[in-house]
């Protein structure tokens, strides 16, 4: 049956049932919280509440009996249709709650009642017993201090008497403890008394004495009848009554500690665990001297509970986070009755670096300004319980599934939760939330427990959803629950479920918290935005000046929602800073500042509720005056002069303004606020760590932290301390920065003595044009270009190639190398002409010194290996002298080069070895095997598909003389994206041409819709096609000069071989 | 130096001496006019932000000053040699002389990287190499501008500390100024304007009316943009630009058979000539491949972006109709292509004339300065015109008499004028 169909029996009858249920709930919650309430009161008010949640309120009566006390509805009378629930503490009955319905009504689960009506009645009740047990230790302490003025005589003796009535065990224990501290004392009655009830545990200790290995034998605990008063009959005679008190008082609180650290050691849901925390805030509004022991431990068993069990956080947050901090926690935590979930690591990871910021504020000034937004916090486990509630449980199986399956089910899966109840408990947490939060815009962001536990960079791979948050609270509820439904399902949407498969995570269990935030920003006409956001490192591993240290950081700065900069975009630039040197830019001509200056705004647009990108210079003209303090984003570009404004002198309608961030950085402490944070958070947590922060126009807001090795590429690698000298090929001691470069199959190397012979500004020119080509040519992401000096000089191209960004976009790495000349070395460029565009196409740069003492250079590799440059692009031969193309395979039969980069170390090698299928265990993650990303089925059955086109193409038909197979595909290197790159040697009319390519379209577009089932990315197309002629495969021209090339040739499909049908 | 490798100054002598040949200077000249008549090379010591002090080195060469104050670039580069400064400095000293403006030639620099200096750092250089130089440059000596990896900004510091030197206000000491500081009207429009003035003068010369002609423009940046305007203006019809776009990291053409629209363009266009390829098309605009602009069926190419761009190759795909190149680009036509033009009788405006409405205008910014009375805008495209228009009828007549190709009479025309004032200065 469909879920469509089922709708009619959910009949509005049943509905208005669940909505007066769900209104009950609110109000007795609402009630129980009420500070300072009446305990008669609240249960006379609770009698007129409850019948609201029933399905016929106006005949139902209610009744509550505890403490020998009766509350009764304004008619009641006893009846037959009846439901009772005990009220309960702490395992003990304190009384009853029934509901009665007055008369016969019409039958439904449990006679005239609801199933859901039950389950009701037993969230009263629970909450019942909280409030009235809450309501008896308060009266106890409320009661004592009252007394502290007075000293009434006797007083401890009415504290002991409530405790006798209404918590027997803590009574006892309090006696017990009298009886100690009076024979301490050398109180001659009790040291009798002592001596009758513990006769055989002194024989027992002389015993152990002679022989230790003899257990103690066992006692009761519990004293003889009428002992008790005897006890406290000689206490009231010996002691001093003041004394008494406070010593009672004193034991009292003791003990409430070793019930908490009880609590939270046997693990009991977390209700249980935050009513303890309330009660000790209660019990310690002044922080009293109590032994530290007892407090770490509680501490550490909290944030254990709440926070994480890793041995490292641990160690850290204790020493920042204090037990009461955790009442505040709580107040902003939504969690069910039987959660025993965690905050997860974003939460986390949020919680503890505010603590640390917050203890840390005195001592600087720049940190006290920096706040963190209101959030709220669902538990991970609440994710099962939420699939429960709902009979979804069998979607935890989705990961067991194959990939292509998980993805076709996934908007499935996204709409069946998203459809799905939410328990009353979370409804009712989320609605407090929205009521502090008001209509604020929020963010919705998952906090997974993989995170935290691995350290594996899973951020980005579950969802964050931004709201406006407008309209009415029903309106405002319904969007968050449906955010939350979403984020959730994302746990089971493709990409984790892939990238878990990959890392061998997949039976991890699934939970996953939630963190609703505020969204820092003020609104402007339709939209909500911060001024200015981003993201900083601690560690700078994109250095673009030697003079920059990586201890100098980096701050990603954009306009706007900070989605910008934590994301890498390929059209548009963020600003690139180094605290540490905030006078050092990546740009310094007005041309390349304008040039890489962002272009575009992320923002929310409240009234339609959507997340947009839009137009800087569009929204500065319409809102740059609204916006605070946009004047300090800005600079005025005119005829090529950029200027920062004067003050607040912007005129937003007329000039042309590109965002440079200037009047922020010159004008303001905002590089000290944040080289502040991230050098105290990186003090504090002990490792580098990145940050999320936005501004509102006043104040700076943190919006997240992590480890910086959370980020894979920040990850340095392991260096092997025995590499075998022929396999090392070159080594860097300068400006290292931190990461991998796994599987180089083809090295372009210009020899620097050659290319500095050459005597033309044409002949120069050209060998930029050749790398050019190369770059279309070999294979993608798996050459690396090494030249001499500058890449991408322009004018005096000698110093170094002249290429653009077009020219290198595909290599993985652009290495540049500094030889001595006579007795200077020359400056490299640190890429910097194209620096923004290698950042955020993540193609990472590195220097070689191979003059440096203890640098190794094996140029002799570079230059006697056989050079395919001449094979691979025949029209420019002439430059092979210059230009050498290294098949890294085929020089050193089947190997690779690999390039490991270790920012700690300050050193680099490259070094050849087997290609990998497996990576070695990084230091920075040693529970964490990595699978090298490229699934092998991504190429296998890409070139089942090629020779399946191959084989089905009706040569005659198509004028097609032969198919060939080039590219990731051949080199079985292909990954999610890849496309298939065909040769097609064409001889026929161009009528057949054109069919051919109808032909061949279809097959591409048909399997770029497979492509996206299994992979998620749609192309528009699989199939990369060039047609060849004959004459181009004589003339070894463009792409034909791939068929029997030296290196990476093209292979021939053989064709028509039928596999018909 | 070693031999065999590439020399911009040796160049620069091997295109003077081919021209000096021509003209039959005498060896005095040839010896003068092959190296700067003076050099200077200097330290600059700077405090750096962390408090150490670096030393950077300043250099100025002034290659000629026969015809006026020389007039040239600074440029901050981490690898500047003196070669490429003197074969600058030559090059400045032809450039001013072929539009006739009364300047010599200098160029000069600092060896450094802005990339690795800090704004108050490179404050310091500018005003270093200012205090070095305070004596040998000025209103009436030697006038900088910006260049490589120099601003509007950097001119302004060297203005202040040369003021400060000297005691009095000296706006004329230096050009690239921002308007409102001592900087002209016109300068922006300046190049592409110029390029249409010499342009239009050709198109007189051959009895053409722009009216009946279309062109086909590289690049939509700055100088096309204007270019296009004002050929629009005379009657002509663009009917395709090219652009590069970032985001695919390659070029497109557009085309639009019955002309462009410049100002629906600059609505879909970034600040650096960048054209929306998808806003474009729903315009109506044909999307070809970027080297498409050089095919078209036109009467006029206009290369107006980068230099080798009309190659011995890409020559080959110019339409028989094509009767005038015009070059806004530098060097955008090589050696092998100009053969080719030569031979097809293609009319060529050579780069150097035809885009040197900048240096134009930045001599009027100096001219205006020195007498601290700024003109109207009008006023100055009008001085402009003057200019342009005479310089190219005067290169255009000695290609005619001298049946030169523009390109080696615009050097002629040029080498001439120099080695004419040095004669008669008594020089040589």
């Amino acid at each position: 049956m469909s879920f469509h169909e089922e709708l009619p029996l959910l009949s509005t009858d049943l509905l208005r049932a669940r909505a007066q249920q769900l209104n009950c709930l609110y109000a007795v919650e609402e009630l129980f919280n009420l500070p300072g309430n009446d305990e008669a009161r609240v249960i006379r008010r609770l009698i007129e509440l409850v019948p609201q949640g029933w399905r016929f309120p106006e005949h139902c009566r209610v009744r509550i009996a505890f403490d020998r006390q009766v509350f009764l509805s304004p008619d009641f009378g006893e009846s037959a249709w009846v439901m009772t629930e005990k009220v309960r503490s702490k395992g003990r009955a304190l009384g009853t709650i029934s509901v009665y319905y007055a008369r016969e009504l019409p039958l439904a689960d449990e006679g005239p009642f609801l199933d859901s009506e039950v389950r009701l009645l037993k969230i009263v009740a629970k909450r019942l017993g909280h409030f009235l047990e809450y309501n008896r230790m308060q009266e106890i302490f409320t009661g004592e201090r009252a007394e502290q003025a007075e000293y009434g005589a006797g007083e401890w003796k009415t504290i002991l008497e409530v405790l006798r009535n209404t918590n027997r065990n803590l009574y006892l224990r309090i006696v017990n403890h009298l009886l100690y501290h009076l024979c301490w004392n050398g109180e001659k009655d009790a040291q009798e008394l002592l001596h009758d009830t513990s006769l055989e545990q002194r024989t027992d200790v002389e015993d152990t004495l002679k022989d230790p290995n003899r257990p103690y034998l066992s006692r009761s605990n519990e004293l003889p009848p009428g002992m008790d008063d005897r006890i406290l009959e000689i206490a009231g005679d010996t002691m001093d009554q003041e004394d008494l008190l406070k010593k009672i008082r004193k034991w009292i609180r003791e003990d409430k500690l070793s019930f908490q650290v009880q609590i939270l050691n046997r693990n009991l849901p977390l209700s249980e665990v935050g009513e303890a925390v309330r009660r000790y805030y209660n019990l310690m509004p002044d922080k009293m001297d109590l032994n530290l022991p007892a407090i770490k431990g509680i501490t550490v068993s909290l944030i254990r509970r709440f926070l994480s069990d890793q041995l490292h956080y641990i160690n850290v947050a204790k020493r920042h986070v204090h037990v009461g901090d955790f009442s505040e926690l709580l107040r902003r935590l939504v969690f069910s009755t039987q959660s025993h979930g965690k905050l997860g690591g974003k939460s986390a990871g949020l919680y503890l670096a505010s603590q640390i910021l917050a203890k840390k504020a005195e001592q600087n000034a720049h940190i006290g300004r920096v706040k963190v937004p209101r959030t709220w916090h669902i538990t991970s486990d609440m994710l099962l319980h939420f699939m429960h509630f709902n009979d979804l449980d069998e979607i935890v199986e989705q990961k067991y599934k194959p990939i292509s399956q998980v993805r076709f089910e996934y908007p499935h899966v996204v709409q069946s939760f998203k459809n799905a109840t939410f328990p009353p408990e979370t409804i009712q947490g989320l609605s407090m939330a929205l009521d502090e939060l008001g209509g604020h815009p929020l963010i919705v962001r998952s906090s997974s427990l993989l995170e935290d536990s691995l350290g594996a960079a899973f951020s980005g791979k579950y969802k964050s959803l931004f709201l406006a948050n407008q309209g009415s609270k029903k309106q405002r509820l319904s969007a968050l629950l449906d955010a939350v439904a979403e984020v959730y399902a994302s746990t089971f949407g493709p990409d984790p479920i892939e990238y878990r498969a990959e890392r061998g995570l997949l039976d991890y269990g699934e939970e996953m918290g939630i963190m609703i935030q505020e969204v820092v920003g003020t609104r402007v006409g339709d939209y909500f935005l911060p001024t200015f956001a981003g993201v900083a490192f601690s560690r700078n591993e994109f250095r673009w000046s030697p003079r920059i240290k990586r201890e100098d950081g980096l701050v990603r700065l954009v306009p706007g929602l900070g989605t910008r900069a934590v994301d890498r975009l390929s059209d548009d630039y963020p600003i690139l800073l180094a605290p540490g040197q905030p006078g050092l830019r990546v740009n310094v001509t007005p041309q390349d500042i304008a040039r890489y200056s962002p272009q575009k705004i992320d923002v929310i647009n409240m009234r339609k509720n959507t997340f947009e990108t839009v137009g800087i210079r569009q929204l500065l003209r319409e809102f740059g005056y609204q916006i605070p303090r946009a004047s300090q984003l800005v600079s005025i570009y005119q005829d090529g002069h950029i200027r920062k404004p004067q003050g607040a002198m912007v005129d937003f309608d007329e000039d042309d303004l590109v965002v440079t961030f200037e009047g922020l950085i010159t004008n303001t402490p905002f590089i000290e606020q944040v080289q502040a944070m991230l050098s105290v958070l990186e003090e504090e947590l002990e490792t580098p760590v990145d940050i999320e922060f936005a501004h509102d126009g006043k104040d700076l807001y943190l919006l997240q932290c992590r480890p910086q090795s959370y980020d894979e590429s920040a990850i340095p690698a392991e260096i092997p301390t025995d590499i075998p000298d022929e396999d090392l090929l070159f080594s860097a001691n300068r400006y290292v920065s931190n990461g991998r470069i796994p599987d180089v199959t083809h090295i372009v190397y210009i020899d620097p003595e050659a290319y500095a012979r050459l005597s033309t500004r044409e002949d120069l020119l050209a060998v930029g044009q050749a790398v050019g080509r190369l770059n279309q040519i070999l294979p993608k992401r798996q050459f690396v270009l090494m030249g001499p000096g500058r890449w991408g000089s322009r004018g005096d191209i000698k110093l170094g190639v002249n290429v653009t960004y077009s020219h290198i976009n595909n290599t993985s790495m652009l290495i540049e190398v500094a030889r001595k000349k006579g007795n200077y070395v020359p400056d490299l460029s640190f890429g910097t002409h194209f620096f923004q565009d290698l950042v955020e196409a993540q193609i990472r740069y590195l220097p070689l010194y191979p003059d440096d003492k203890g640098a190794v250079f094996n140029e002799a590799f570079f230059t006697d290996s056989p050079n395919v440059f001449a094979d691979v692009v025949p029209e420019l031969a002439s430059l092979a002298e210059t230009v050498r193309v290294i098949d890294v395979a085929r020089a050193t039969g089947g190997q690779v080069l690999k390039i490991l980069m270790n920012a700690e170390l300050d050193r680099a090698v490259g070094v050849l070895g087997e290609p990998s299928t497996v990576t070695e265990r990084s230091s920075a993650q040693p529970r964490v095997v990595h699978h090298e990303r490229r699934a092998d089925n991504f190429w296998r059955w890409r070139l089942l598909m090629a020779e399946q086109i191959a084989a089905r193409m009706d040569a005659d038909e198509l004028g097609v003389k032969a198919v060939y197979l080039f590219g990731s595909v051949k080199n079985a290197t292909a990954h999610a994206q890849s496309d298939i790159n065909l040769l097609v040697n064409f001889s026929g009319t161009p009528e057949q041409l054109m069919k051919l390519h109808q032909w061949l379209k279809g097959w591409s577009l048909c399997l770029d819709e497979l492509n996206k089932l299994r992979t998620g990315y749609r192309s528009g197309g699989l199939l990369d096609v060039h047609i060849i002629s004959d004459d181009d495969i004589a003339a070894r021209t463009g792409y034909a000069a791939k068929i029997g090339a030296a290196t990476d040739a093209a292979r021939e499909l053989p064709m028509g071989s039928g596999r018909d049908r | 130096m070693s031999s065999g490798s590439f020399n911009p100054f040796d160049m620069a002598q091997a295109q003077f001496d081919k021209v000096a040949d021509y003209l039959e200077l005498d060896s005095a000249s040839r010896e003068l006019l092959r190296n700067p008549l003076r050099e200077y090379s200097f330290s600059i010591p700077v405090r750096m932000d962390d408090g150490a002090v670096k030393v950077f080195r300043g250099f100025r060469v002034q290659h000629n000053d026969s015809r006026g104050p020389c007039k040239g670039g600074i440029r901050f580069h981490p690898q500047e040699t003196v070669d490429t400064v003197r074969a600058l400095s030559m090059w400045m000293t032809w450039k001013c002389a072929v539009v006739d403006i009364p300047l010599g030639g200098g160029k000069g620099g600092v060896i450094c990287d802005p990339h690795n200096l800090s704004a108050r750092e490179q404050e310091q250089i500018c005003r270093g190499w200012v205090r070095q130089l305070a004596r040998n440059v000025g209103p009436v000596q030697d006038v900088p501008a910006p260049d490589v990896m120099t601003s509007a900004q950097h001119m302004l510091w060297m203005l202040d500390e040369y003021e400060h030197i000297h005691g009095g206000k000296y706006p004329g000491f230096i050009t690239g100024k921002p308007l409102g500081s001592g900087g002209s009207l016109g300068r922006t429009e300046a190049t592409g304007y110029g390029v249409v003035y010499t342009l239009r003068e050709a198109l007189k010369g051959m009895g053409i009316d722009p009216k009946d002609t279309c062109a086909s423009v590289q690049g939509f940046g700055n100088v096309a943009q204007y270019a296009i305007r004002l050929y629009h203006e005379l009657g002509g019809k663009v009917i395709c630009v090219s652009s590069w776009d970032q985001n695919d990291q390659t070029s497109y053409a557009f085309k639009k058979a019955d002309g462009v629209d410049v100002d629906a363009l600059l609505g879909v266009t970034d600040r650096f000539g960048g054209i929306d390829k998808a806003r474009v098309k729903d315009m109506g605009y044909e999307i070809l491949d970027g080297d498409a602009w050089i095919e078209q069926d036109v009467d006029i190419l206009i290369p107006a972006a980068l230099e080798n761009q009309i190659t011995g190759d890409t020559v080959q795909k110019m339409s028989k109709r094509v009767k005038i190149v015009c070059e806004g680009a530098n060097g955008p036509t090589t050696p092998a292509a100009d053969k080719v033009l030569e031979e097809r009788g293609v009319f060529n405006i050579p780069d150097f004339l035809a885009n040197a409405g900048g240096v134009t205008c930045s001599y009027f910014e100096q001219v205006q300065c020195n007498m601290n009375y700024f003109w109207e805008h009008e006023e100055v495209m009008q001085k402009l015109d003057n200019k342009m228009t005479a310089a190219f009828h005067a290169v255009h007549n000695l290609a005619k008499k001298r049946k030169l190709y523009m390109r080696d009479a615009a050097y002629v025309i040029a080498i001439d004028r120099v080695a004419k004032a040095c004669r008669d200065r008594g020089w040589a």
